[in-house]
């Protein structure tokens, strides 16, 4: 019997790309688009991963006390007082953005690119998130939420006019209630000008109010028993930069319907073109430090 | 491999008084580490000695002996150079009533 099974050039170069992958130990728990941006494990160093800072002009009081409250992100073992370092996936550290002891407080660790290509991106990463261990509780309903946003907008050639910011969070837990449930964003706050030179405006797209459950949404993760055990969970979100909608999110072995996401969309800004940004962020509900941690992230496209 | 270096913000445009201290930060990576203190503006009252700490935990903290005098004036700078300090770093001080500084607060740390 003859096998006629002749592979076109496409599907062999995917099969030999698919190949490589898998026999990648540190790219193989990922499924990237044919190219990969950037891959960032926390054992090179920070990877490119910086604090968010607000906008000001003149004097640093000009910034909105969204961003003024952040701070830098951090490599950590996840060292814990009673059982020690953690450590990441497959190497002994990952990044870890910190808030403030303040209920409501946030931080926000940010990734700035520009892309050369509108069409589909995947962002893939493995992250945890714990409170502070400094009771010694469960406290589950510690941190307030975690999540990731995207900050979009098109080239100046392209003849749409939009900043376009997908947002994302995991609400695990709001005034002590454990709601666990994704949520997605579609309105920021007012721009507010910043100086007196009429060149800078800002808007604190973090801001509380907005958030909506995204259907059917509600996700119970692995949390784990003491403060100081935790557990790498997989997330995945995919958008296309030509259409600027979302076209998946999965987060361990749930598949989220994202037909009804929406992103924020605002005018365009008239020095922000291609940006391509991903940010992460972590929020908590006490007054206790919230940490999210991030052993590795992927950003693939297909271009 | 270039060895690893990082600049971080730990404190910026906080404006300190009583007792105060900044955020914890992990360096256990490193090998090096500089605080600067600056004073963003001009500084109220007695300009006191602040001091280095370390902690087994990031949460319970101890002095590791370093002290360096806050900054009389608007941009004035303090410094501490460290070398042995495990693997979370703050810098904390005490202000006498009425007295403070708004100070940015950066960590040089290297592998």
């Amino acid at each position: 019997m003859t096998i006629s099974t002749a592979l076109s050039f496409a599907e062999m170069s995917e099969a030999m790309r698919l190949a490589q992958l898998r026999a990648d130990p540190s790219l193989s728990r990922f499924d990237p688009l044919p190219r990969i941006v950037s891959f960032d494990d926390f054992s090179r160093g920070h990877c490119g991963w910086s604090q968010l800072v607000g906008n000001y002009e003149d004097d640093l009081d000009t910034m909105l006390p969204g961003y003024a409250q952040h701070s830098s992100a951090m490599l950590s073992t996840l060292g814990h007082w009673d059982a020690g370092s953690h450590g990441g996936l497959d190497s002994s550290y990952a990044l870890k953005i910190a808030t403030r002891p303040k209920p409501g407080a946030q931080n926000v660790a940010i990734k700035r690119h520009t892309f050369r290509k509108r069409g589909p991106i995947r962002f893939e990463l493995f992250f945890t998130f714990k409170p502070e261990a400094s009771e010694l509780k469960l406290s589950e309903t510690d941190v307030r939420s975690i999540g990731f946003l995207f900050d979009l907008q098109g080239g100046d050639r392209d003849g749409d006019t939009e900043r376009v910011m997908p947002h994302l969070r995991f609400l695990n837990a709001l005034n002590g209630q454990h709601l666990q449930k994704w949520q997605y964003k579609r309105e920021t706050t007012h721009f507010t000008p910043i100086g007196s030179e009429e060149k800078t405006l800002s808007h604190y797209h973090l801001a509380p109010e907005g958030w909506l459950d995204l259907p059917d949404g509600e996700q119970r993760l692995c949390y784990n028993e003491i403060p100081t055990k935790v557990n790498w969970s997989y997330l995945r979100f995919d958008y296309d930069l030509e259409t600027m909608t979302a076209l998946g999110l999965q987060c361990n072995d749930r598949s989220f319907d994202v037909s009804g996401f929406e992103s924020i969309r605002i005018p365009a800004m008239k020095n922000l073109w291609c940006m391509l940004n991903f940010c992460l962020f972590a929020e908590t509900d006490v007054a206790k430090r919230a940490f999210l941690y991030i052993d590795s992230i992927c950003i693939s496209g297909d271009f | 491999m270039l060895p690893e270096n990082i600049t971080a913000i730990v404190a910026r445009n906080e404006r300190w008084s009583g007792e105060a201290a900044s955020e914890p930060y992990e360096a256990g990576w490193a090998r090096e580490a500089i605080f600067f203190v600056r004073a963003l503006k001009q500084p109220l009252g007695r300009a006191p000695t602040a001091w280095v700490e370390i902690s087994p935990d990031g949460m319970r903290w101890v002095r590791e002996g370093t002290e360096l005098a806050m900054p009389d004036k608007k941009d004035g700078i303090a410094v501490a150079r460290l070398s042995h300090f495990g693997n979370w770093l703050r810098v904390a001080t005490h202000f006498d009533n009425g007295a403070e500084c708004t100070v940015l607060v950066t960590l040089h740390l290297k592998a």
